[in-house]
């Protein structure tokens, strides 16, 4: 007896690739520290260090500092979400 | 790339901007170095390795925007780290 195999249109995206997908554009990166990241995603490693440019780090206490270019150690990243904006949903 | 050692368009493939292209770009060059705990180091960035491990030059620890602290040189383990921000790119 053999496996089914899985049909032609099923090729999901593995979760590398969908980072893979957002160098050059915009993502927001939430830390498990509640701290987050805004800026363009310039490149990455296997540990999913980032390189990111025009950066915001968003602190809930410290605010808001800005950075050109920045070295993401990737040991603390909990998500990241291509194409956002760092915003809160009102209500 | 680890978990995906088949595929053809391997993320870590173009070096020139991934996080080794980025940091020899920077190595020599004034960088802010912040640490999980919020220290912000600043400082010359002599060299980096793989663990994130930074040896800094004429290196100055900073807090609400002001000069707290300053060393020679130092040397900041890698776990630690939370970014390493080029301050003039």
């Amino acid at each position: 007896m053999s496996l089914p195999s899985l049909p032609k249109f099923h090729n999901p995206l593995l979760p590398l690739e969908l980072v893979d997908k957002c160098v050059g554009s915009q993502i927001w990166i939430i830390m498990n520290n509640h701290k987050e990241f805004v800026g363009k995603l310039i490149g990455f490693d296997d540990y999913v260090n980032m390189v990111l440019e025009d950066v915001r780090e968003i602190d809930p206490v410290e605010g808001e500092t800005r950075m050109s270019k920045i070295l993401l150690n990737g040991n603390n990243i909990c998500m990241m979400v291509p194409g956002g904006d760092g915003k809160w949903v009102d209500g | 790339m680890a978990t995906n050692g088949d595929s053809p368009d391997t993320p870590a493939a173009d070096t020139s901007r991934d996080p080794s292209g980025f940091l020899s770009e920077i190595i020599g060059a004034p960088v802010t170095v912040k640490l999980n705990s919020g220290i912000v180091y600043k400082g010359d960035l002599q060299s980096v390795d793989g663990y994130m491990n930074i040896a800094l030059e004429r290196c100055k620890e900073w807090a609400n925007g002001k000069v707290v602290r300053s060393w020679g040189d130092a040397f900041v383990r890698g776990n630690n780290v939370s970014y390493i921000s080029a301050d003039n790119a």
